[in-house]
């Protein structure tokens, strides 16, 4: 087990008071809390914030994580408690009801014992003889080509359920899905009685599933509709033309019209995401010119130059 | 277990599932006075108003009152500051999506990846 720094996980000094450690929590609470960062280690980050903070803010748990500290940290940063050690302020006691003890660390457990599996712990009503079970809630990444066409998807997801001798355990449940056409990232959808089984006859509990997309090479998704940027020659925008454009599992021919110009969007109704209504895509056009130019294509290119003298790009510039 | 195995075919039910103010209450384990006053303070927003706090809320209501609860038992928020802060990371969401496209789009348009 490593020995956790919680002076160094909320950036104090050890001779920081209380005031200083309560600033720094805050300070920290609202930076790697998981709805406000998008950070990927933000959560880790915040239950550690949360850990130390909840040892730091108790002088009897600071003094003696103070004297494990001096005791405890060897030179490859391991830790283990001295065989005898027993915290005086032992965690469960009771008094602490907002932090999720399961959450803490097994360094933190090691020292102040665990509320793991204790009353309270996932929230679970122990007391009551019966009760719904608890709901679970979830995410269900989909490919682009998934949520477009429908698809199955096997889900897994942690419930909690009653043991034979009363205490609370975790097991995982897998669930296979079968996806309609057309969910847009941020849909949720809920499966009744799929969560936690309900304890003493209770119901179960729901789950609930919230799908995101995982990022496409070409297409972004906005709301239905789905964007996808398509290169043109400098001659197709100039003269326009049919082009054929890719869409998602399909190909469709579209019309650039004649003196198109980079950035313009095309919008084909109805070839976004399937639903009632149809999102529709939109192709953003970019026109791109050849790496290596060939003598003849460069001699026409100054011809061209020369017949369109009049016109400056960059006639804004100068108004 | 063979019943992990079944088939769950999502259907119209599943995509259009509204809770009333009491389910609200129920999954978010609050009082509806919470709820309420959450609707007071646009915090979330019923779908449906027949009068009466006869609401219907859709599902992302639910996981709107569930962050509602987090930033205010983890950040101690009262209840004006959660409905900025939430209303504030809603754009912000909203922004990194856009800066996330666009970005995606110039990488394109300067012949990237």
């Amino acid at each position: 087990m490593d020995f956790k720094d919680y002076y160094a996980v909320l950036g104090v000094s050890e001779s920081a008071s209380s005031e200083e450690i309560k600033k720094a929590y805050r300070k920290l609470a609202r930076k790697f809390h998981p709805d406000v960062s998008k950070e990927s280690d933000a959560e880790n980050r915040f239950k550690d914030i949360g850990e130390a903070y909840e040892v730091l803010r108790d002088p009897e748990k600071r003094a003696e994580y103070d004297q494990l500290r001096k005791y405890g940290a060897r030179e490859d940063g391991s830790f283990e408690p001295p065989p005898d050690w027993e915290s005086r302020s032992p965690f469960g006691a009771g008094g602490y009801t907002e932090t999720d003890a399961g959450q803490f660390s097994d360094f933190f457990e090691s020292i102040f014992g665990g509320a793991r599996g204790g009353a309270g712990g996932f929230g679970f009503r122990q007391q009551a003889r019966q009760g719904r079970g608890e709901d679970v809630h979830a995410r269900l990444a989909l490919f682009l080509e998934e949520a477009f066409n429908g698809c199955e998807k096997q889900i897994q997801f942690e419930v909690t359920e009653v043991s034979a001798d009363g205490r609370p355990v975790r097991r995982r449940k897998t669930l296979n899905v079968k996806i309609p056409a057309g969910m847009a990232p941020g849909q949720h959808i809920r499966l009744k009685g799929q969560g936690s089984p309900g304890f003493g006859g209770g119901p179960n509990g729901d789950l609930f599933i919230e799908v995101e997309y995982a990022p496409h090479p070409e297409f972004t998704v906005d709301g239905k509709d789905v964007i996808l940027t398509v290169p043109v020659a400098p001659w197709e925008a100039a003269l326009g033309g049919s082009i054929t454009v890719p869409t998602v599992g399909s190909r469709v021919s579209v019309k650039v019209p004649k003196g198109a110009s980079s950035g313009q969007k095309l919008r084909l109704k109805g070839k976004g995401l399937p639903g009632k209504p149809p999102g529709d895509q939109i192709v953003v056009l970019q026109v791109v010119l050849p790496r290596h130019l060939s003598d003849k294509a460069e001699s026409l290119f100054k011809e061209l130059a020369d017949e369109e003298k009049a016109f400056n790009p960059r006639a804004r510039f100068h108004a | 277990m063979s019943r992990n195995n079944e088939l769950f075919e999502l259907d119209v039910v599943h995509m259009h599932t509204t809770l009333t103010l009491r389910e609200m209450c129920e999954h978010g384990e609050v009082h509806a006075e919470y709820v309420i006053k959450l609707v007071d303070y646009g915090v979330i927003n019923p779908v449906r108003d027949d009068g009466n706090r006869q609401w219907a809320f859709d599902l992302l209501a639910l996981s709107r009152l569930r962050k509602a609860q987090r930033l205010q038992r983890d950040l101690k928020l009262n209840l004006p500051g959660l409905a900025v802060s939430l209303d504030l990371l809603d754009e912000v969401d909203g922004l990194r999506a856009e800066v996330d496209r666009l970005n995606r789009q110039l990488r394109q348009l300067m012949g990237g990846d």
